[in-house]
């Protein structure tokens, strides 16, 4: 009987916990396709390279050309995006992760949509990210 | 003997003067703290947020929360600890000699209750046992509430910064593991803790005439308990 207990009252706490966090992250089951389709459109092999950094965040496009010293439809063409399936989804607030197969990527909720903020990034543990493509 | 009411306003001034001023003060949080929020937008290179978005964030709801957690919990450890322990010549404390629960005459409880005592004070048993203790149950109940909400707002809060900075989000478990979430509960504690302390003892030599959290003016330092 008080293993029951124990279990329904985690399950309670999780449940709550889970519905907070709906809330807190203003519903991110419900913005889960657009990220997908964001990160996925720009990691498409052969994509337009001028679809894809209409996709990216405004601050990153200008870090990337500055970086660069390139048109952005120009260097885009040499950043190694493997693409792939979709791995997971994480959406907190305005901010997103999604990892595919190949890369995995950071975007932002913009008035235009969820946009780009880093790709081709490759983990460095408890240190930020190392990505081709990076905003301030 | 029980007062006479002078009018829904001035029975409950205390009360309602403070109910306004929390409102008018989180407006002013909700207010200063989206300039704030969107000045950091601006200097990351994201889009600004508008009023409503900004007070359903988690970033709003942290810094909400771990101040009334800690508000919650000052009082309720002072109304516990100020049974069973006193402060010689401080307004706050009983006088020497009488920490603990204090006897059932005391109290007023059971047979010893006046007319007009709260019926949970004279039927005894557990409906006594607990009236007795509901204004500190109700706080540290409070307390455990708003400090949950203000860990999982916070772990919103967190995991959001995480992404911002191009780091991976944790779970609530690790959340709770992390230095945010202890620094956050701390240093709202320590902050508590500081201003009940110090008015235990501000007490003992300061008065402010007509305050019933002050001593009268007259009365020497080292009587205690007595309120003006």
């Amino acid at each position: 009987m008080v293993r029951v207990a124990v279990v329904s009252g985690r399950r309670a706490v999780l449940a709550t916990v889970a519905g907070a966090c709906m809330v807190l992250t203003g519903c991110s089951s419900m913005q889960q396709p657009d990220v997908e389709q964001a990160a996925t459109t720009f990691e498409e092999s052969g994509a337009d390279p001028a679809t894809r950094c209409e996709l990216l965040a405004p601050a990153t496009l200008v870090e990337f050309e500055e970086k660069e010293s390139a048109s952005c439809a120009e260097a885009i063409e040499d950043v190694p995006l493997e693409g792939g399936e979709v791995e997971s989804v994480e959406i907190w607030g305005g901010d997103a992760q999604v990892r595919l197969s190949g890369d995995t990527l950071f975007l932002t909720e913009t008035h235009a949509g969820w946009r780009i903020t880093a790709a081709s990034c490759q983990s460095r543990g408890e240190a930020p990210y190392d990505c081709e493509v990076e905003g301030p | 003997m029980s007062e006479e009411s002078r009018g829904f306003a001035r029975d409950n001034a205390l009360s309602l003067t403070f109910g306004g001023l929390f409102v008018l003060t989180l407006a002013g949080q909700a207010v200063s703290g989206t300039a704030d929020y969107n000045t950091q937008q601006i200097v990351e290179g994201l889009e600004p947020v508008t009023l409503f978005e900004y007070v359903t964030s988690s970033s709003f709801g942290i810094d909400v929360m771990e101040n009334w957690q800690s508000e919650y919990l000052q009082f309720f450890l002072y109304i516990f600890a100020t049974v069973w322990l006193i402060q010689r010549g401080s307004a706050e404390s009983k006088k020497p000699g009488e920490e603990g629960p204090e006897s059932d005459k005391e109290q007023r409880l059971g047979r010893h209750a006046n007319d007009d005592s709260p019926e949970w004070a004279r039927t005894g048993g557990w409906r006594t046992a607990l009236f007795s203790r509901s204004l500190g149950m109700l706080m540290g109940g409070l307390f455990l509430l708003t400090w949950a909400a203000s860990s999982i707002a916070g772990w919103a809060a967190f995991n959001n910064e995480q992404l911002g900075q191009r780091q991976d989000p944790v779970n609530w478990f690790g959340y709770l593991g992390e230095a945010d979430f202890w620094n956050r509960s701390f240093q709202n504690w320590q902050s508590e803790m500081l201003a009940v302390g110090s008015m235990a003892v501000f007490s003992v030599y300061l008065r402010q005439r007509g305050s019933p959290e002050s001593k009268p003016v007259g009365v020497a330092h080292a009587d205690t308990g007595q309120t003006g």
